[in-house]
């Protein structure tokens, strides 16, 4: 398996730099969600949730387009797309990426409207930014357990 | 052991992802908070040492590399490179300069990419 992971056909490492650029994109700018949204809660929330939001809309999904991408682009590279039983490390990354979506694009709508309500100064954006935080926070542990599977390669 | 340096070795490079995302959003004009920033620095201290330590016992660990082959040197040339802009661009903001500090975050986010570059294609091994 060292050898294998080592050593690996050159037209495999293009798809596979998209894959992690965009995972690294994903997961770098679900952390300044995370912060950004947490700090909204404590202090200066307009700018903090303006900031979470953007940060999801143009650092997350995009990040998540890209990963996904690279993802079935070396997926088919390496005859594992349309595999009967391919190994348990592609399953658990086809699972924790496609329902993530979906918590993203919910945690980008609630950010969203929680931080037009804050500029506008109107009340009731706390229980969005924390649904929006809450979401985000799991997803980022499901990453962390995706990051484990891609690296770890567990049969 | 192999799976585990491989794994905390990706997880302290997500970690340097953090810091490079967070300052493109600052380089962009996002008002970021001292807390955010905070964060942002932190990880690079973890993720930057994490890298570099775990990338070199990977490469004693395994024998299909060698300490001396060009891409490793290489990449631990670019993480000096990367550590040191962003060492600046910290130093900088702190004493309330902004002069530079976009440019060298952009130096420092081109320096990381090229050392995912050379982590995918290992030139030369």
């Amino acid at each position: 398996m060292t050898l294998l992971g080592a050593i690996r056909p050159d037209d495999w490492n293009l798809p596979l730099f998209l894959h992690v650029l965009g995972a690294m994109t994903l997961v770098g700018s679900l952390v300044l969600v995370v912060v950004s949204l947490a700090s909204a809660r404590g202090g200066d929330s307009a700018a903090a949730l303006r900031l979470g939001y953007r940060s999801l809309l143009l650092g997350v999904i995009p990040g998540w387009i890209v990963m996904r991408a690279g993802a079935q682009w070396i997926a088919s590279k390496e005859g594992y797309d349309d595999a009967e039983e391919p190994p348990a490390w592609i399953d658990i990354g086809f699972i924790t990426s496609e329902p993530t979506l979906l918590l993203l694009i919910a945690a980008t709508i609630c950010a969203g409207i929680a931080a037009r309500r804050s500029r506008e100064g109107g009340r009731g954006f706390g229980g969005l930014n924390t649904a929006a935080l809450v979401l985000v926070a799991i997803t980022l542990v499901v990453y962390v357990v995706a990051i484990w599977a891609m690296s770890t390669k567990p049969t | 052991m192999y799976d585990t340096l491989l794994f905390l070795h990706l997880l302290a490079a997500f970690l340097l992802a953090v810091t490079l995302v967070t300052y493109t959003a600052v380089a962009l004009g996002a008002p970021a908070g001292g807390r955010t920033l905070f964060v942002a620095d932190r990880c690079w201290d973890v993720g930057g040492l994490g890298t570099l330590v775990l990338g070199i016992w990977l490469a004693l660990y395994l024998e299909e590399y060698d300490f001396f082959d060009g891409w490793i040197l290489g990449a631990i040339g670019l993480w000096v490179i990367a550590t040191g802009l962003g060492d600046a661009v910290r130093r900088r903001l702190a004493d309330g300069e902004t002069a530079a500090v976009s440019t060298m975050h952009w130096l420092r986010t081109l320096a990381v990419l090229g050392l995912l570059v050379l982590m995918i294609w290992k030139p030369g091994a």
